[in-house]
């Protein structure tokens, strides 16, 4: 129970400011980013008309993250948006899957993730909105219905990342406390493989799903 | 007798744990029992699936108990770990960890026995379609735990944090406010995914063919729906890893109070009416899957809007943490 909370810092001063790296979390990360490269590059090596496994894989993930894509954006904008929804996706799956492996954790448990893919969600999905209706629509999208409701509704828009990021970290970050804990008590005896199959495999699943819509949600009520 | 502050200890630990398991029970008895009177009337109507009914009313309330189950697990930490830090500050965190895990549990609780009420009873319509209602039941499920497990997570951080150090006179109140926060804006946003989830359910056994959209937007809605239990997350997450000056005076605990409060309840509200928004939106596509862009964008733009008491809310608790 000892090691619930702690973490391995790396602090660097840089020009009078502390840059703390949080390492375990960039270590998991790079982790998942080579294990995606990877199956990238295997997935698409051999491409035929008849697939190997791997090729099947890939294209189940490409073809069903274009189509959610399509269903929420226009043809144009889902094209240029769909690859990065898919990265994201594949991406979040990974991560959340990671802690299931004993001495790997969620990269997704440390509030940073989170908080930074949300960041870039935001930007992304406001700069689309300005480029596709223009710098004068989008600001006065903000002054609807009055003029006065302005911070409000720029709170609501900060409060969107907020949310987005706070709900993957809260889930994937309590999931492994519950783990934990209930392993701490029964001393790991028979409980663990299904909490980490529900925590792990299908909460992790439904929230990087979660994640990648509303990303998508975020983008189309920009650009509409 | 005299009350020195080892037994105030104890006597925070005891009644935090009573609160966390007594206040965590109402919500999953209630899921429960309506999951089984959905049961019930389900086998009446078609008595011939009785044992698929039977076992998906197993599966739907072992689910909805997850979340008093996480109350048991704080209630039994809390009674049998030994404190021994002997400051006003763990008086606090013990009664306020028990507090937010055992409001937390409520909303979650009697949420999830939607879905699985739904899904029994539209097995006794659709019997072929059994595999997918279970599918859908499960993921709305797990879903409306979210708020559950953020009740949760404040919880462990208050027990496992370590607060000496900080100042006792405003710190005592940040704790408590925090543990409100999180454990009563838990409440509205697990009882509003519940009705999204049990409104899918219910959609899919009328018409199966509408099953992915429809599972769809029950996942954008009920995410939409927790938002609010999000920022009573924020609030409690502020207020706990924030060192507050230390102050003689009592309005500075009581503002940091207050902003606890004032998020936890303004949270209920909005939790639920999302809840009814996105119902109603599943329950449309399920009926007209053409119009799934249209209702998909009316239900974001109207729960928007009932956010908005909810953002309210937030300020007014950003405001007396910062300003005041």
């Amino acid at each position: 129970m000892g090691d619930l909370g702690r973490l391995h810092q790396l602090i660097v001063p840089f020009f009078g400011h502390n840059m703390t790296f949080n390492i375990e979390p960039i270590i998991m990360t790079w982790i998942v980013m080579t294990i995606l490269i990877l199956f990238g590059f295997l997935a698409s090596r051999k491409k035929s008309l008849l697939p190997g496994p791997l090729q099947v894989v890939g294209e189940l993930f490409v073809a069903q993250l274009y189509g959610l894509a399509d269903d929420a954006l226009d043809k144009e904008l889902s094209k240029k948006y769909a690859p990065l929804i898919c990265a994201l996706f594949m991406f979040l799956v990974l991560s959340n899957w990671l802690g299931i492996i004993p001495h790997l954790e969620e990269p997704t448990k440390d509030l940073n993730t989170p908080l930074s893919l949300g960041l870039m969600g935001f930007v992304i999905a406001h700069v689309a909105g300005i480029r596709v209706k223009g710098l004068k629509k989008y600001i006065s999208a903000y002054f609807e219905p009055m003029f006065f409701m302005m911070p409000l509704n720029l709170i609501g828009e900060l409060a969107k990342v907020v949310s987005i990021a706070f709900r993957l970290f809260g889930n994937i970050m309590g999931g492994s406390i519950i783990i934990l804990v209930v392993s701490y008590l029964t001393y790991s005896v028979i409980l663990p493989p299904f909490l980490n199959a529900f925590f792990g495999l299908f909460v992790g699943t439904i929230q990087a799903f979660v994640f990648t819509m509303l990303t998508v949600v975020y983008i189309s009520v920009q650009v509409k | 007798m005299d009350f020195d502050i080892e037994t105030w200890v104890k006597v925070a630990a005891f009644a935090g744990g009573g609160i966390a398991m007594g206040f965590g029970a109402i919500g999953a008895a209630i899921g429960e029992g309506f999951t089984a009177a959905e049961a019930n009337e389900a086998i009446s109507r078609n008595p011939g699936e009785s044992g698929d009914i039977f076992k998906t009313m197993l599966v739907g309330q072992a689910i909805a108990e997850s979340a008093s189950i996480f109350a048991l697990v704080i209630a039994m930490i809390l009674l049998f770990t030994d404190f021994n830090a002997n400051s006003v500050v763990t008086v606090s965190v013990l009664f306020a960890a028990g507090l937010s895990m055992g409001l937390g549990a409520i909303g979650s609780g009697v949420g999830s026995g939607f879905p699985a009420g739904a899904a029994c009873k539209g097995m006794s319509r659709q019997p072929k379609i059994s595999g997918r209602l279970t599918t859908n039941m499960l993921i709305g499920s797990a879903v409306c735990q979210t708020p559950a497990i953020f009740a949760l997570v404040t919880s462990f951080i208050l027990l496992f944090t370590n607060f000496t150090g900080r100042p006792v006179s405003p710190t005592w109140a940040a704790i408590l406010g925090a543990g409100l926060a999180s454990g009563l804006g838990a409440i509205g946003s697990g009882l509003g995914g519940g009705l999204v989830a049990g409104a899918s359910c219910d959609g899919i056994s009328r018409q199966p063919l509408a099953a992915t959209p429809v599972t769809n937007v029950m996942l954008l809605g009920q995410a939409v729906t927790q938002t609010t239990a999000i920022y009573g997350l924020l609030v409690s997450f502020i207020l706990m890893f924030k060192t507050f000056p230390a102050t003689d005076l009592l309005a500075p605990p009581m503002a940091l109070l207050a902003a606890g409060l004032c998020m936890g309840i303004g949270a209920i509200g909005p939790g639920v009416g999302e809840g009814f928004t996105a119902r109603s939106a599943v329950e449309g596509i399920a009926k007209n899957e053409a119009a799934t862009a249209d209702l998909t964008r009316v239900m974001l733009v109207g729960q928007a809007v009932a956010e908005s008491t909810g953002i309210y809310a937030l300020v007014v608790a950003l405001v007396l943490i910062f300003v005041v």
